[in-house]
């Protein structure tokens, strides 16, 4: 059981780093931001391209992968965003949607649909944790979400940080101290492309991965973890991803190994998630409204 | 040279005309007020020179130069709206509202905390909320903080539209007497008001009816009963 504690923990790492960049935009614009999980499929996909495909340094790919992560959000809020600013918050969500799918269709389109190997940024065997072997890539992930937690959470106390939250409250206002808009919505889609190429470089040598590979199977927990958390807090993010991930390894071990209850990790995650809204619905770390 | 001179200005919402030409001269160092009723194009005018809505005809002369560009190079320039309705940071304290007045000014350390100590002086009440969130204020208190944070980019011409709003008469004459100080203090002021209690503070009054300048007056006694009369008789 400790092993399926220690595999969850590092499984959840890459949803609470998701997670993070679902709560920046959710606080900074009051978006579901389902096109989160493609900027770290765009990342991997470029990285792999220019390290495997062109044999270029690790760090060429990384720093690519990310600039490609960072230009797609700047082209999302220009193109999708910003022009749907006034509409309602369901076509904002169905347009992010369809940025994902589009993100997806491309890949496929651009590379094989085939399953590909990323390197790790580390090499070397496993690392005995509570009986499970955990990768060493997987214990920079769980690093840098916790390093990337605490920096948001920073941020937002910052001059920065304050314009942003502002803006979200009230946008007149923003602009009459003299925030603009325009750099504010650049700034937060910049930074969540950011954070998602970062999940995505991160996670996609922990196994096999495909296109689509963070939207499909990432995302749902990640959004599990951030309403877990309580939607506005990035500690609750961290939390909430690492919660997300040992119950759904915990769920396979109680419920599909010793009872063969089948679909067992997502019965657990949205056990937990039933259960946490209807005792405190405002999440573990959100403020009651 | 007047600090702003407007002339002939138009503007509106949409296809929707407001401001069918609007001329007016306030000169730096004045108390100046704005008065009209309701849908005469007060708001309108202050929004469209503090850059939130586009002039569609006309010119704005400020410091002598045409006054272009978008809100937030009107506040480094110098023109601080503070809006009607507040607009506060709801779910911010007190003391991030401010800073976040300082936003064209951040960078100045000194400055900032300058302008911190200045409202502080002018809004005692204010250092004492400082922790408290902004939303959970009074009307009172949240019209104190929102002139306190249009002082905090060093303003040389501060609007204020309608500061009376839904306040006490206890209350509007401690706000009238907040700006009437920050005037003396050497901030430009254009006031749009309602009431014309203010009046008696200000040494230029502009009556507005139907997007239009109908009468200028200066001088208290003379500006009280013409411009009184023009605004709410309409003669």
């Amino acid at each position: 059981m400790g092993a399926f504690f220690a595999l969850g923990l590092f499984q959840g790492a890459v949803y609470g780093l998701l997670a993070v960049g679902i709560v920046l935009v959710y606080k900074a614009k009051r978006v579901f931001n389902f096109a989160q999980g493609e900027f770290g499929g765009v990342a991997a996909f470029c990285a792999f391209g220019l390290t495997v495909a062109l044999g270029l340094p690790y760090w060429v790919g990384v720093v690519g992968g990310l600039a490609a992560a960072v230009a797609m959000g700047l082209v999302v809020e220009r193109v999708v965003v910003r022009p749907l600013e006034s509409s309602s918050r369901t076509i904002m969500l169905v347009a992010l949607v369809g940025v994902a799918l589009f993100a997806v269709a491309v890949t496929v389109l651009a590379a094989e649909p085939v399953p590909r190997v990323m390197p790790p940024i580390v090499e070397g065997g496993t690392v005995d944790i509570l009986g499970a072997g955990i990768l060493p890539q997987q214990l920079i992930l769980l690093a840098v979400l916790a390093v990337l937690a605490a920096a948001m959470a920073w941020f937002f106390k910052t001059d920065l940080g304050l314009a942003v939250l502002a803006s979200s409250q009230d946008l007149r206002a923003a602009q009459v101290v003299g925030i603009s808009p325009t750099a504010v919505s650049r700034l937060v889609w910049g930074l969540a492309a950011l954070l998602g190429g970062i999940a995505g470089l991160l996670y996609a040598p922990v196994g096999i991965f495909t296109p689509g590979f963070m939207t499909f199977t990432m995302l749902v927990p990640a959004f599990a973890a951030a309403v877990l958390g309580g939607m506005t807090s990035l500690p609750g993010a961290f939390i909430g991803g690492l919660a997300i991930g040992v119950v759904q390894n915990l769920g396979i071990y109680l419920l599909g190994q010793q009872l063969a209850v089948p679909g067992a990790a997502e019965l657990g995650v949205f056990a937990l998630l039933m259960l946490v809204l209807l005792i405190r619905p405002q999440g573990l770390f959100g403020k009651a409204v | 040279m007047p600090l702003l001179e407007v002339s002939n200005l138009r503007a509106g919402y949409g296809s929707v005309p407001v401001l069918h030409g609007v001329d007016m001269s306030v000169e730096e160092g004045s108390n100046a007020v704005l008065l009209g009723l309701n849908g005469a194009g007060k708001s309108t005018t202050l929004m469209t020179l503090a850059g939130l809505l586009p002039a569609t005809g006309g010119e704005i002369l400020y410091r002598g130069r045409p006054l272009t560009g978008p809100p937030s190079a009107r506040v480094r320039a110098g023109i601080v709206l503070v809006p009607e309705g507040r607009h506060v940071f709801p779910a911010l304290t007190v003391r991030q509202n401010l800073r976040l007045g300082a936003w064209t000014v951040r960078r100045d350390a000194r400055r900032v905390r300058q302008n911190l100590n200045d409202v502080h002086s002018i809004f005692p009440r204010l250092a004492e909320r400082a922790d408290q969130q902004a939303g959970t204020l009074s009307g009172g208190e949240q019209q104190m903080l929102a002139i306190g944070r249009g002082l905090m980019s060093s303003p040389r011409l501060l609007l204020i539209d309608e500061a009376s709003l839904g306040l006490s008469p206890k209350l509007t004459e401690q706000v009238f007497a907040a700006v009437q100080l920050i005037n003396q203090r050497g901030v430009t002021v254009l006031m749009v008001e309602q009431n014309a209690g203010v009046l008696a503070q200000a040494d230029t009054a502009f009556v507005m009816q139907q997007g239009r300048i109908t009468a200028t007056g200066s001088g208290s006694r003379t500006l009280e009963d013409e411009a009184v009369r023009a605004a709410y008789f309409g003669s």
